[in-house]
């Protein structure tokens, strides 16, 4: 359907008089408008702090203004059919952009991608806020023994878990489509089962299911599927039993078949059909259980079981690790004869949680976890989701942190205020969690004991294991920008990718306290406190005391939240952070070096809604200062002012 | 720092704020008024007896199935605990959009401070499809949300300004465990606590893109999807509640049938309902 048939229906069906306070209306349009202002003492243009960071694609920048056009059709074909979609201007264009259409810009004979000129059709298509159809649904009741649901389109994926087919994130809720069908065995068994198109970016070797400038040895991508089932259960009072397997499916076309490599030709046994060859697999399963004692219903206890299968055909798949400077969202492993062989990997954690069985407020949460070295889902959570009790690393007054089981975690098409993500291959140990609450006061402490399955001796990151290339120190996500510093040159510390090193023997501990305090007398005003420490050491190779890393970083966050009327709150705090790591960064033949790092941050909030208008304000400062003894690097400053403003209206 | 002296200082904290919440706690019984407390039944969040939940995996069981609300008096304020059958959680990280740390539940805890016939509200507020027996209208109500609280101020704005002076949004809300915690000014109840106030919650579901009348309310419809309750009807007569508090409030199992029996009574083949049409639901006078 062409752009103005697609707006001449929506506008008609807006037109439709709609029946006042009935749900049985036979569709239903939804509207939403967003739009941002970004301003940073930078010389960036756009509107996203950290934009695709390998392809750059003209839209991230942090100085601009962009709106976007959201619209969403949900229609009653009957009481047991629905169906919808969704259409939505492409994000990117900035207002001062008055004149971009998309059209290819005059710039004859040259061509230069996006060349900049005064035709105002240099940006490309998605500076010009196109409407783009970016799902499509239909769900139907059909009456079918055991089914309640046929799904069948669009689907945000969130029916299984982070561990096997992890919810789709925020912006790409809509991507994913497949057939998905639910249904129940009367009481005694729940299930969902699915097959999902798998998209061609980011599952399998690569990042890719084979797109040949990604990838050489692969070019067919239209035929990859994952497969997807759950089971769930309710045995006995109190008790909940889940169990989830996925099967991810790469297929190449047989280079070598004779349909492929000459003309059609009996002899040379050519048939018109082409053999398939599997470029990648992967299977991930948990099994899960949940428990209320209906006796005591303060506690729950819960577990969980994972298993990972991830095999790469290196006849089809690139060896990412050796080509790509050990960026790679799977491993690559060799047998004894250097044979190559599939990863098979394992994962499980316990949690027991009281609330408050004291009735005093106080909550004690336990969790234990061991993640297996060579555990990875590939098609798991990517983000915007949280898999273990603590904070991690990442968390800060500021910015909420979470871990996820995947190599494939992403951090990038975010604003400087969204969560960042690390992933917890390898993590073995356990948080002990005291949650408080007494009225308007609310506190929580947490100790987390980590420690490595990865710790090893002479590890193969040449070939095997992806390192992510950067591996040591304290990740700074604040000081991430989408420019240049994508290669890391300013030097900000591990990857949240990276879990393998060439010699490792590691181990974390993390305390956090958090305070929140209503204060008595002073109506609408909220405190919040926040300190943190966390001693991570590595001793790296075995015999030689002068490579031992020694990371303290302490944290010290104070805010408040002040609530001025009905409609108008707002917030602000200021956190200070410091870190001492010791021979933090270098190698075995020239050592290893001492980095201090200090960082001074201020945050002032504003939020306004009414009548149905939602304004925000965020302005930041924060000023780092990175001291550097290692030969040839440079001590560092950052005096970064930041700011974002939204509006927003559904209808 | 050896690893054992680094082990005992990291467990500190947690020391430390033991003793703090065992004195806290202490300290708060002494000062705190009474406490009233209604119980309600496991396993009863369906409504009229047949409503079913989403089917999207963060409508966990027992997510909507209310099972105690305790009421404080904290001298200038009161505090309200109410209880669910499960775990609290916050899927939709709803701190990334200004909530309050949790992101399905949403309740409203009617007051009756009079008893009275004639005075107070009897219509159920937008969204919920339910009204009020006239001696038992409601004269405030407390509405916990996750979201944050200039949200809620503008929907309330929008759908329910006639009433805005009787809906109160807390000072603070927020979840821990199975709790949600609300802290409310005395002054907004319009005074203490009385033991003859009569008290009645509504269990529903937060929905933060609503109909254009519901004051963030989730449908109930015929068939469940997989962000509508199923079970009701596609029209607004059916009481778009989960659960309440029924009889006696003691949590006996002939509560929940004493619930059914409440919120069945509506006019189905209503595709226009008038009030009359919608479930009744009785408030609880426990000093009564």
């Amino acid at each position: 359907m062409s752009h103005r048939a697609l707006s001449v229906l929506i506008l008609t069906l807006a037109a439709q008089p709609v029946a006042a306070g009935a749900q049985s209306t036979s569709y239903e349009l939804k509207g939403k408008i967003y739009t941002k202002w970004m301003y940073k003492n930078d010389a960036s243009r756009g509107c996203l702090s950290l934009s695709n960071p390998f392809w750059s694609d003209n839209i991230g920048g942090s100085n601009g203004a962009c709106s976007e056009l959201d619209l969403t059709l949900t229609g009653r074909v009957s009481k047991w059919v629905t169906a919808g979609a969704r259409i939505q201007s492409r994000w990117g264009a900035l207002w001062q952009d008055w004149w971009e259409n998309g059209d290819v810009r005059w710039d004859f004979p040259n061509n230069t991608p996006f060349y900049e000129n005064t035709s105002g059709e240099s940006l490309g298509m998605n500076h010009a806020q196109y409407m783009k159809l970016r799902s499509t649904w239909i769900r139907a009741a059909l009456p079918i023994p055991t089914v309640r649901w046929v799904h069948l389109g669009s689907s945000d994926l969130g029916m299984f878990n982070e561990w096997t087919v992890g919810k789709s994130r925020y912006i790409d809720r809509d991507n994913g489509s497949g057939v998905f069908v639910e249904g129940a065995f009367g009481d005694a068994l729940r299930y969902n089962v699915g097959a999902i198109a798998l998209p061609k970016l980011f599952i399998g070797p690569r990042w890719s299911t084979g797109i040949k400038g990604s990838d050489p040895l692969a070019s067919f991508w239209g035929s990859d599927w994952a497969y997807a089932l759950k089971l769930e259960a309710t045995p006995v009072d109190g008790l909940t039993v889940r169990a989830i397997a996925s099967y991810v499916h790469d297929w190449e076309a047989d280079r070598n078949d004779p349909d492929l490599t000459g003309p059609s030709d009996k002899t040379r046994q050519t048939d018109r059909a082409v053999d398939l060859k599997t470029r990648f697999q992967a299977v991930n399963a948990t099994l899960e259980g949940k428990y209320n004692p209906p006796a005591y219903d303060k506690l729950t206890i819960s577990g969980m079981t994972a298993f990972a299968f991830n095999n790469v055909n290196r006849d089809y798949a690139t060896n990412a690790v050796t080509s790509d400077q050990g960026f790679s969202p799977v491993v690559y492993l060799l047998d004894a004869n250097g044979q190559p062989k599939a990863a098979v990997g394992a994962a499980a954690k316990v949690d027991i949680e009281l609330d408050d069985p004291f009735d005093i407020g106080l909550s004690p949460k336990f969790e234990y976890f061991n993640i297996g070295s060579t555990y990875n889902v590939i098609f798991g959570a990517r983000r915007e989701a949280d898999v273990l009790l603590t904070e991690g690393f990442l968390t800060t007054g500021f910015m909420k942190g979470g871990q996820l089981p995947t190599l494939n975690v992403a951090n990038e098409f975010v604003d400087f205020d969204e969560p960042w993500y690390e992933t917890v291959i390898g993590w073995h140990g356990g948080t002990a969690l005291l949650d408080y609450v007494l009225g308007g006061f609310n506190a929580s402490t947490e100790y987390t004991l980590i420690g490595y399955n990865t710790n090893g001796q002479n590890r193969d990151i040449d070939n095997q294991y992806p390192s992510f290339l950067y591996t040591d120190g304290f990740t700074d996500t604040q000081a991430y920008t989408a420019d240049f510093d994508y290669a890391n040159v300013y030097d900000r510390g591990r990857d949240p990718r990276s879990v393998y090193k060439r010699n490792q023997n590691r181990l974390t501990h993390l305390v956090a306290v958090n305070g929140e305090l209503l204060v008595p007398g002073v109506s609408d005003l909220v405190l919040k406190l926040k300190l943190k420490w966390i001693l991570d050491q590595d001793n790296r190779l075995k015999g030689n005391p002068n490579d031992n890393y020694a990371g303290n970083l302490w944290l010290g966050f104070i805010g408040a939240q002040y609530q001025f009327t009905d409609e108008f709150k707002s917030s602000l705090g200021y956190e200070f952070q410091y870190w001492d790591e010791a021979r933090r960064s270098g190698s075995q033949e020239t050592g290893f070096y001492d980095y201090f790092t200090k960082k001074h941050s201020v945050r002032l909030g504003l939020g306004y809604t009414f009548g149905g208008l939602a304004i925000t304000y965020l302005l930041e400062y924060f000023h780092k200062d990175q001291d550097r003894t290692r030969p040839g690097s440079s001590d560092q400053v950052w005096n970064v002012w930041r700011s974002k403003a939204t509006a927003e209206v559904s209808w | 720092m050896n690893r054992l002296s680094t082990r005992t200082q990291a467990l500190l904290p947690l020391m430390l704020l033991g003793a703090c919440a065992s004195g806290g706690s202490k300290a708060s019984g002494a000062a705190g008024g009474g406490v009233v407390t209604l119980e309600d039944p496991a396993g009863d969040d369906n409504g009229p007896g047949n409503y079913t939940y989403p089917t999207d995996k963060v409508y966990e069981p027992g997510s909507f199935d209310l099972r105690k609300l305790e009421i404080e008096d904290k001298g200038d304020t009161v505090e309200f605990r109410l209880t669910y059958q499960t775990k609290i959680n916050d899927p939709w990280d709803s701190k990334a959009w200004g909530g309050n740390g949790f992101s399905v539940q949403m309740a409203f805890i009617h007051i009756d401070t009079d008893h009275v016939a004639g005075s107070g509200v009897q219509d159920g507020l937008p969204g919920t499809n339910v009204r009020f027996a006239a001696d038992e209208a409601w004269d405030r109500v407390v509405l916990l949300s996750p979201q944050g609280p200039t949200r809620v101020n503008s929907e309330i704005e929008q759908k329910a300004s006639q009433w805005k002076d009787r809906i109160i949004v807390p000072k603070l809300t927020r979840a821990s465990g199975r709790t949600l915690i609300a802290v409310v000014q005395k002054a907004q109840l319009g005074g203490d606590p009385k033991p003859s106030w009569g008290y009645q919650v509504l269990s529903q579901s937060n929905e933060g893109f609503p109909d254009k009348t519901d004051l963030l309310t989730r449908k109930v419809n015929e068939f469940e999807g997989q962000h509508r309750f199923g079970g009701g009807t596609d029209y607004d007569n059916d009481p778009q509640v989960l659960d309440i508090f029924a009889g006696k409030a003691k949590g006996g199992p002939d509560e929940a049938e004493l619930q059914h029996q409440a919120l069945s009574k509506y006019t189905k083949d209503a595709q226009a309902p008038k009030p009359e049409d919608l479930a009744v639901v009785p408030l609880i006078y426990l000093g009564q």
